[in-house]
């Protein structure tokens, strides 16, 4: 496993920012079964990967909002985060959940003074310098015309966008996003890809995404874990990850892939229209089953 | 979307401690202004100025020489009138505390069936009390030698409601505190049950004061207040100084359990600790003047409409709605109706229910 692990970070250059290892989880059936990886800093990490696959429940064990029932999730300078109290954990890692609290009451520039709630005193009364971060997370996100608006007068674009504000207004080294462009059209899923994108290098982040959107993470990231029935089946750079072949195992779907400049790929699934695929034709909505099957056919 | 562009750092609407000092002071003086009409009302008037005189040579340890004014201001209204507030005012506190625990509006320590599990833990304990022959003065409600005793049972009455509502809502490791829909279901079902055991006990034992502890059962002031009421105030300052330093940790779990812990808090344990402490002060409230129902609903509510859900400005607000709303309605409940008295929580579900509705229906009451 050193071996791997070594490798991992010789790839990027950087050192580790969080080190996962042998990470399981069960809830009735195991839902993740030993999985590790290294994030590094200014380098956006995907986790790809079927429905149900455990991606989602990867980064709650990062964050320890689920502990893990076995394995451990090391900081930097090798601190295990079980040692860590809730506040100095939020103080390392933040996370934009996928479906953030969000009251009506709130303005755009209070929802993401939240974000520094692990850095004030007891009542969270904030000083001149917490709210010169919060305005500097804003504008980082475009928000700052918005900062008096209500947080429910927001598109869902800039909902996302505010929900990354607040992650860095905890001004951490690590940053977990969980469907970062769910439900959103396309031309906003590709700008947020990109703001996340050079968030991460310019504050040196450690960034990690889990999505459905395949072909968004082929273009953003630097690096991929392909997940699948709670095991990462391979990781490393994104285009060494996701090829035909690992996609076609864990997806059942054959895929275009097209190499882009800077060892980024594109990804599309080639969508047949047989009534083999099992649905009515438009090919897109291949149902949960439907994909789990090949995976179990191949594997076992 | 029209919006208001480029307003200066400050108007960001951060709560300030400034805002927060300035309301408490506020709604302090117009307790102060609830006060002064209380003790001037009843069946003796007492006018403003007179009863000041009194109080400020009282203070500095004059004598009131045999003042028959003197003896109704010292020896009821006054501490009828601090204990409703007092009452009042703890109510009104634990309702913020379990609403924005629970994330529901309807949740109060009435209808989580908290005050009347702590009116099972005092009954239980007059009976103990009586059986053991220990010195319990005018039945219900009314403990004797033992200043401690009467507020510890109610709590323990509040506490093991509180945990039985929590097993039947189905709370367990993986799913602390089950949810709140379910808790809320739990805590009506389980204080029906509760205050039907309450009449049954009362109702089986031979009680010559029926009617007392009728008025106890509905929440009732009339009763002297003696030296059981110190450990009461205790249990209350306490307790809401606790709620108030853990109020920006209530914020963010009112957002969202995972949002909070994501941020930083120690759900778990600030749930727990705000748990215990709500069910500390109804009980030791309830100890003394039974449950009083729709204080914990109806000011809370209030101060959110004026204040918006931050727990920081709420819970020292709340705290002086609490006790202005009680401190009227009990003054309305022992004059409206001279000289017979109303107990205080028939003044205050009859005053609380149209409130109520009328909240319900209005726009801003449905911000929660």
């Amino acid at each position: 496993m050193t071996a791997i692990l070594a490798a991992t970070t010789g790839a990027d250059g950087g050192g580790a920012m969080l080190e996962a290892r042998d990470l399981r989880f069960d809830y009735r059936r195991p839902i993740v079964k030993g999985v590790s990886f290294r994030l590094a800093a200014g380098t956006v990490t995907g986790i790809v990967g079927p429905n149900g696959s455990g991606k989602t429940t990867i980064l709650r064990l990062l964050d320890r909002i689920l502990p893990p029932l076995g394995g451990e999730v090391y900081l930097r300078g090798g601190v295990p985060i079980s040692s860590l109290k809730r506040r100095e954990i939020a103080r390392e890692i933040a996370m934009v959940p996928q479906n953030g609290g969000v009251s009506d009451y709130q303005t755009v520039f209070q929802f993401a003074m939240q974000g520094r709630a692990p850095h004030l005193s007891r009542l969270g009364f904030e000083s001149a310098e917490d709210e010169g971060i919060v305005l500097e997370a804003l504008e980082m996100t475009a928000l700052t015309r918005y900062r008096d608006a209500r947080v429910s007068e927001l598109s869902g674009g800039e909902r996302q966008r505010l929900g990354l504000a607040r992650a860095l207004a905890q001004d951490t080294p690590i940053l977990l996003l969980d469907e970062f462009t769910a439900n959103l059209d396309v031309n906003y899923q590709v700008e947020l890809m990109r703001l996340v994108r050079d968030i991460t290098r310019r504050k040196n982040l450690a960034t990690l995404i889990v999505s459905h959107e395949i072909n968004l993470l082929g273009a953003f990231c630097d690096r991929a874990i392909l997940v699948a029935q709670g095991e990462a089946l391979c990781q490393g750079g994104v285009a060494e990850v996701l090829t035909r072949e690992n996609l076609r195992r864990v997806f059942g779907l054959d895929f275009s892939i097209r190499h882009l400049p800077g060892g980024k790929v594109e990804v599309l699934p080639v969508i047949s229209t047989d009534d083999a695929t099992g649905d009515d034709g438009c090919g897109c909505g291949v149902g949960d089953a439907g994909r789990m099957r090949p995976l179990l056919a191949v594997g076992k | 979307m029209n919006l208001p562009a480029g307003k200066a750092a400050q108007s960001s609407g951060a709560l300030s401690k400034t805002k927060i000092a300035a309301f408490t002071l506020a709604l302090l003086g117009a307790w102060l202004l609830a006060l002064a009409v209380s003790l001037n009302i009843g069946s003796v008037r007492i006018p403003v100025g007179k009863a000041l005189a009194l109080v400020l040579r009282r203070l500095s340890g004059g004598d009131a020489g045999g003042d028959p004014m003197a003896a109704v201001l010292f020896s009821v209204r006054l501490p009828r009138a601090l204990l409703g507030s007092l009452v009042g005012a703890s109510l009104a506190v634990a309702g913020t505390a379990f609403q924005s625990l629970l994330r529901n509006p309807l949740a109060d320590p009435y209808v989580l069936g908290v005050s009347t599990g702590a009116s099972l833990g005092t009954i239980l304990y007059s009976i103990f009390a009586g059986w053991l022959g220990l010195a319990v003065a005018g039945g219900v409600g009314v403990g004797g030698g033992f200043v401690f005793a009467r507020p510890v049972a109610a709590f323990l009455g509040a506490a093991l409601t509180v945990g039985a509502v929590y097993v039947i809502a189905g709370g367990s490791r993986r799913r602390p505190g089950g949810d709140s829909q379910r808790l809320l279901l739990a805590g009506i079902v389980l204080a029906s049950f509760l205050s039907s055991i309450n009449v049954f006990l009362l109702t089986s034992v031979n009680q010559a004061d029926i009617r007392g502890i009728f008025y106890w059962l509905i929440g009732d002031l009339s009763r002297p207040v003696d030296a059981s009421v110190y450990p009461v105030l205790g249990l209350v300052f306490g307790g809401v100084f606790l709620l108030f330093l853990l109020s920006h940790n209530l914020n963010l779990i009112s957002l969202g359990e995972e949002d909070a812990l994501i941020l930083g808090v120690d759900v778990r344990k600030v749930k727990t600790a705000v748990y215990v402490i709500a069910s500390v002060i109804t009980g030791a409230v309830v100890s003394v003047s039974g449950p009083i129902a729709y204080i914990g609903l109806i000011c809370p509510h209030l101060g959110r409409m004026m204040f918006g859900g931050d727990n920081r400005i709420l819970v020292p607000t709340v705290f002086l709605f609490g006790a202005i709303f009680t401190l009227l309605a009990d003054t309305l409940a022992r004059t409206v109706l001279s000289p017979a008295e109303l107990p205080v929580g028939i003044v205050t579900a009859l005053a609380g229910a149209p409130l109520f509705i009328y909240l319900l229906h209005s726009k801003r009451g449905s911000s929660l």
